[in-house]
């Protein structure tokens, strides 16, 4: 009982202490917003801790976020091996492969309408296959090893991009190619000076939407079959032995890697469509 | 509104009332099938209503772990297989075994002969397929037995996590593969594999079969007399079930059948598992017998490095109530 009422009391404390530090003038720095950010994050864990002390809730249900972060500090050769293996081998290759063949395509669709009256039609039904139908084929076509997850990626993220990069290579208005035309550029000169700069925002778009798909699409992918390694392995065994601890442990590890991939290339955005007003400040 | 909050006080006083008392939800370990074919015989032919009993039977699947289904209060009792129920006891769950209508283990490993693997030695440097989930422990428990490491190095075996199919050892990504003696090595045979192409190594044979498929319960529900009443009544019908079953296997499977909500199993099927399964509880009356549970912890401590368990449990199985419902 006593966990409860300390729980309640700090979390009026600390939401009573934000909102006067986000009220205040170092609530308007960067480093006022992180710091408000972080307060929140940090009751939200206390909330959980207190709660799950506080009413007993059974670890099998909800472990308490020390028992995980205990878990995550005593196996982290195996979290690790899981992310090589998941992250690193499957997602990540499959969303380059994926995102790379995306924009081929697009330029191939874009150069030709044959394409892109016969290509987008099956690219649109391959993305409306769902994930569990695809994932056992293609781990019997490429076996059990993280090949089949990274296909399962590709077919993932395949879609959303071309989507955004098809849009984005028609971005560009009549007047701005006329004009590349009045100056005599060939249509590769018109890509890359024009229309390709022109599509990045929907590129990144696409990119963006594409890191988290490739996270999901390798985790879930790995619940088909899969060597005995690997996030998405780890979580489905882990449930059935009652180790939630540990799947807690494999969610952590990919929150963290599904936001720092995202922020990569968020900022590899910034980088690039520096012109864009959306970047403008 | 109005009628809402009637309907709430309604079911407020009913989930609390007399019928409450009578209300029995199983869970399953796996979906439909003549594997539980001794539940739904029980539902089917009366002997739960006979006891005043109503029996919701909750099928499971490749994503439902019972031990969890019961740990959440889905479930009062719950089919699982011994080695997940002592291993979430020792995770905290105290489940407690009341009954065992499988004698003996359907487990095996079956493998294609062209493999040349004749006897578990020529097991290392093999992939071989497991079912996760819970389910690995039978296969980790023997392995430790051989004293076979698991990790995939030249001495040892590679281990695949196979899903819930044979296709691995179709495909030959894997020399063996787990299959239960009333399912899945039928569905090799029917892929068109001959017996003679197959060579199967019998858990039961070898010395480290585990108890499969008991009924377990939350310790603490046991407390509670009315509770246990309940969970006799269950188990007196449910044994009339199981033994109606193996007396009469082609109309169980036809049971099994009717109550398969997804259509996904086929008589052949069924009436060919019905008859696998009835060599499996055989022998039993449902009351647990205290050696097979010993050689099951035995198995399950001889883990070498990596055991089940790490100490032979306490109070993880009663004969309370099968000698209550089996006098």
């Amino acid at each position: 009982m006593s966990w409860i009422v300390f729980v309640t009391l700090f979390w009026l404390a600390a939401w009573a202490f934000n909102v006067w530090l986000a009220r205040s003038a170092f609530g308007q720095t960067r480093a006022g917003r992180i710091t408000v950010a972080a307060v929140f994050g940090v009751t939200l864990l206390v909330l959980w801790e207190g709660m799950v002390r506080g009413l007993e809730i059974n670890p099998v249900i909800l472990p308490a976020p020390t028992a995980i972060a205990a878990k995550f500090a005593a196996s982290g050769h195996l979290l690790w091996g899981d992310f090589l293996q998941t992250f690193v081998k499957g997602a990540l290759t499959g969303y380059v492969l994926g995102c790379g063949a995306a924009v081929v395509v697009a330029v191939l669709i874009d150069r030709s309408p044959f394409l892109a009256r016969g290509l987008l039609p099956v690219g649109n039904f391959v993305a409306a296959l769902p994930i569990v139908g695809v994932a056992p084929i293609l781990v019997m076509w490429f076996g059990f090893d993280w090949h089949s997850k990274a296909a399962v990626v590709v077919v993932m993220v395949f879609f959303p991009v071309l989507v955004n990069v098809v849009a984005g290579l028609q971005a560009t208005d009549r007047m701005q190619r006329d004009l590349m035309a009045t100056w005599g550029a060939s249509w590769w000169q018109t890509m890359w000076k024009l229309r390709l700069p022109a599509a990045m925002p929907f590129l990144f778009n696409g990119l963006k939407i594409a890191t988290t798909l490739a996270l999901i699409g390798a985790i879930v992918a790995e619940f088909f079959g899969s060597p005995i390694v690997g996030m998405g392995f780890r979580i489905s065994t882990e449930v059935g032995r009652l180790g939630l601890d540990m799947v807690w442990a494999e969610i952590a590890v990919a929150a963290i890697a599904g936001s720092v991939f995202y922020g990569l290339v968020s900022l590899a955005e910034k980088g690039v469509t520096f012109w864009h007003p959306s970047q403008r400040r | 509104m109005k009628k809402l909050v009637t309907g709430a006080i309604f079911l407020a006083f009913a989930s609390a009332g007399a019928w409450a008392a009578d209300d029995v939800t199983l869970q399953l370990k796996w979906v439909t099938q003549a594997q539980f074919a001794g539940y739904y015989v029980a539902k089917d032919k009366g002997f739960y209503e006979e006891e005043g009993l109503n029996v919701t039977i909750k099928p499971g699947g490749p994503d439902i772990a019972p031990t969890q289904v019961i740990a959440g209060g889905g479930a009062d009792v719950i089919v699982e297989w011994m080695p997940a129920a002592l291993a979430a006891r020792e995770k905290g769950l105290p489940l407690v075994n009341i009954a065992q209508p499988y004698k003996s283990s359907g487990m095996m490993l079956t493998c294609l002969a062209e493999t040349g693997i004749t006897s578990p030695k020529d097991f290392p440097g093999k992939t071989l397929g497991v079912w996760f989930f819970g389910n690995e422990y039978p296969f980790l428990s023997w392995m430790a037995t051989l004293g076979i490491p698991t990790d995939g190095s030249a001495n040892g075996v590679t281990v695949l996590k196979q899903g819930f199919n044979v296709d691995p050892l179709l495909q030959k990504q894997a020399a063996c593969i787990s299959t239960m003696t009333y399912n899945e090595y039928w569905q090799v045979i029917d892929a068109g594999i001959t017996p003679e192409q197959l060579v199967t190594f019998k858990y039961e044979d070898e010395g480290v079969a585990t108890l499969e498929d008991g009924l377990y319960v939350m310790e603490e529900n046991l407390k509670d007399p009315a509770f246990e009443e309940k969970m006799v009544k269950f188990v007196r019908a449910s044994m009339k079930g199981w033994k109606y079953a193996e007396e009469n296997p082609d109309e169980a499977a036809m049971i099994v059948l009717e109550n398969d909500e997804t259509g996904a199993q086929t008589e052949n099927h069924q009436k060919r598992m019905m008859g696998e399964v009835a060599k499996l509880t055989a022998g039993s009356n449902g009351a647990l017998d205290p050696a097979d549970y010993e050689r099951t912890v035995k198995v399950l401590l001889g883990g070498g490095s990596d055991p089940v368990i790490s100490k032979a449990p306490e109070g993880a199985y009663t004969l309370a109530i099968t000698d209550k419902a089996l006098q």
